[in-house]
């Protein structure tokens, strides 16, 4: 029989294979997805690298959209760890996108440009850290569960969106508004066609001050401590509230930076679409990175590779982007069935303590279970 | 009163019975799953899978009830991965459901694509119940339905009864409530949770096709438009109660159909506002019911998401 042992710790050789075979078999789900629908996996998969990586230019637009995975993912890593499931990371990059951008447009025209964009990231921060702090006071206080709170949230920040852009921020009735002044687009660093910018530098100085929150401080220390066992935590002195509070603000934060630095230094203008679905992306990598902030930008930029050819392969084979999210959740899927091995030791054993049987019926079937029972008790006599 | 008013009123309340039946499906699945133990949050991809299979099925076949079945049997073999992984394999619920969730999305916007805005000719059609739909106001609302909508009628007695008076519902239960207390009594803890899981899964594809195969018969990305999330906020509002169920679920389509009689009437009231009234509603609703499930200690499974293994103390 099967026989399962809590580990203590998951060995490294593990945790770098489990996601790797994850990944693949992720893939090989994607192509028997494609197979159904009569589409060529292997041409599809060689039009994504090449759409992701095929040019300097389309390597820097991956870039582009790895920027707010980093951002979002490394804030991630952070709450998860403490087992306070933030789903909400779309609403919080809404939040940020939306009070970033008041600024943007309604602010004073006078204002100097450093001055600005500063206070536009501090306000789009401040947005997303508010947008999650309710349902991480609701989860402290009330206990009411964080993933259907974060998840509603995402809605009703959609629609406020929604409103803004059918309401007063709209051009002319359109959804769209006025194009950012250049005082209120944050630098891009390439020339131009690429659209990669500053931000990309929030995401790697994130990732590293997160690493050290975790794996240096007493905060950290604490997070984990949380996670591994809430009633530990409480023993030990630790401020629950404290921490899933300032956890939940971290996490909703660099999720508002990441929502206000794409809008206004890629988009330049607010609108319907900002790409907040990258939420949803940056929860897959911050579990394929295993909750790991550095690893996680190494993840983020992969599946920023798999957006930016899945947007290649909608555009140029016509094959629908919903492939994107079947290989990126049968990815996740392989994850967590890897947890068995990862969480577990897991071996094969003979049972030794096997209770007689009643009656056992001699038979050429049933001779090789008898023998088996035999040399179990063998060995147990010995 | 004025019969203007309450022709309107019969109207909204009726299509309030519709919406509030798409919810119904998924709500009691996931009441029945989670009694189990197992929490499954990808409602929103089982229920997307449902719609979409279901509607292919109606397509094809010319039958909207053949594509109902199909579209359950989909979802029913999605909600299978979950219990494979939560049940067997012992990974984590929450994030398993949120995969589910977005590989419902993703696959059936894949194969959905060439499907989009491409109408069913042969929608489920009314069949008004004699006798009953002649009551005045009530026969209306109620007892003029479809097929459907009379299914869950019968599927929220007949669960109702099977949790609270039968061995069935008693082991069930006992598997959700203490696993080890269920497998010492002799209960297949690992059967039930996947029989439960999978059912659960196949009534939220009931209520996605629903959607595809009556209320509105055509295919459209995210048909579901987040409805799977609304239910699994409803199975706290119901503290894990087949009748509760029914209760949120008609009053949150009385929310929806209250406002799509608004917007199609015209108001002033801004639409965003009124499209985030359902989620507004939940949000409130689910914050209220924590508070209620705690005072009163009723309802939440105790092992509700944590895997069971026999060898661990």
């Amino acid at each position: 029989m099967l026989r399962f042992e809590k580990r203590d710790k998951t060995p490294v050789r593990l945790r770098v294979l489990v996601p790797i075979c994850s990944v693949l078999l992720g893939l090989l789900a994607g192509s028997v997805v494609m197979l159904f629908a009569r589409v060529n996996p292997v041409r599809v998969y060689g039009a994504i690298v090449k759409g992701a990586f095929g040019s300097a230019y389309t390597f820097s637009e991956t870039l582009v959209i790895a920027v707010p995975l980093i951002l979002i993912s490394v804030g991630l890593c952070l709450v998860y760890r403490m087992k306070f499931f933030n789903i909400g990371a779309k609403g919080q990059y809404i939040m940020g996108a939306i009070c970033g951008s008041y600024l943007a447009l309604f602010g004073p025209a006078t204002m100097s440009r450093p001055v600005l964009l500063t206070l536009m990231l501090v306000l789009g921060t401040l947005g997303g850290a508010l947008w999650a702090i309710i349902p991480a006071l609701l989860k402290v206080y009330w206990n009411v569960n964080e993933v259907i709170a974060t998840l509603l949230l995402n809605y009703i920040a959609s629609y406020i969106l929604w409103f803004f852009m059918y309401g007063t921020w709209g051009t002319r009735g359109f959804p769209l508004s006025k194009n950012f002044a250049l005082n209120a687009q944050l630098p891009r660093i390439l020339p131009a066609p690429s659209r990669l910018h500053i931000g990309l530098f929030f995401g790697l100085a994130a990732a590293v001050i997160v690493w050290i929150i975790i794996r240096k401080t007493r905060f950290g220390y604490e997070t984990r401590v949380l996670g591994d066992n809430e009633r530990a935590a409480r023993y030990a002195g630790i401020n629950v509230f404290k921490t899933v509070i300032i956890a939940a603000v971290i996490s909703g934060g660099l999720a508002g930076l990441a929502g206000i630095a794409h809008t206004s230094a890629v988009l330049r203008i607010l609108q319907l679409e900002i790409n907040s679905d990258y939420g949803y992306t940056a929860i897959i990598a911050a579990w394929l990175a295993g909750l790991d902030p550095l690893v996680a930008v190494g993840v983020s930029v992969l599946l920023a590779a798999l957006e930016a050819g899945g947007y290649q392969i909608q555009i140029v084979m016509r094959v629908p982007f919903g492939i994107v999210g079947v290989i990126e959740s049968s990815i996740l899927f392989c994850l967590l069935a890897g947890e068995i091995i990862t969480h577990y030791r897991v071996t094969l054993t003979r049972r030794l303590s096997t209770p007689p049987r009643s009656t056992p019926r001699i038979g050429k079937k049933c001779s090789g279970a008898l023998d088996e029972r035999a040399r179990g008790a063998h060995e147990s006599c010995l | 009163m004025n019969p203007a008013f309450d022709s309107i009123l019969i109207k909204v309340l009726a299509g309030a019975v519709q919406s509030g039946t798409i919810l119904l499906f998924p709500t009691l699945g996931e009441v029945l799953t989670e009694r189990s133990g197992v929490l499954n949050l990808g409602l929103e991809g089982l229920m997307l899978i449902g719609a979409f299979f279901g509607f292919l099925g109606a397509m094809k076949t010319g039958n909207p009830y053949v594509g109902l079945l199909l579209g359950m049997a989909a979802a029913a073999a999605a909600a299978a991965i979950h219990a494979f992984i939560c049940v067997t394999l012992r990974g984590n619920q929450t994030v398993t459901g949120l995969a589910l969730a977005i590989f419902g999305t993703g696959l059936t916007s894949f194969y959905g694509d060439r499907w989009v805005s491409q109408r069913l000719t042969t929608p489920i059609k009314p069949m008004a119940i004699p006798g009953l739909s002649q009551i005045p106001v009530v026969g209306p609302i109620l007892f003029s339905q479809d097929l459907i909508v009379y299914a869950g009628y019968i599927l929220v007695a007949l669960f109702w009864f099977l949790l609270f008076k039968t061995k069935v519902g008693v082991n069930l239960r006992a598997v959700g409530e203490n696993a080890k207390a269920a497998d010492a009594m002799g209960v297949n803890v690992v059967g039930t949770r996947y029989f439960w899981t999978i059912l659960g899964g196949a009534l939220a594809g009931a209520g996605g096709a629903y959607i595809t195969c009556c209320i509105h018969p055509y295919w459209l990305n995210g048909i579901t438009s987040g409805k799977g999330w609304i239910a699994v906020a409803l199975v706290v509002f119901a503290m894990w109660n087949p009748f509760n169920a029914l209760v949120g679920a008609f009053l949150f389509g009385s929310i929806e159909a209250l406002q799509l009689q608004l917007q199609a009437g015209g108001t002033y009231i801004n639409s965003a506002l009124l499209s985030m009234l359902p989620y507004i509603t939940t949000f409130a609703v689910i914050i209220v019911a924590t508070l209620i499930v705690r005072v009163r200690h009723v309802g939440t499974p105790k092992e509700l998401g944590i895997p069971y293994a026999r060898e661990e103390k």
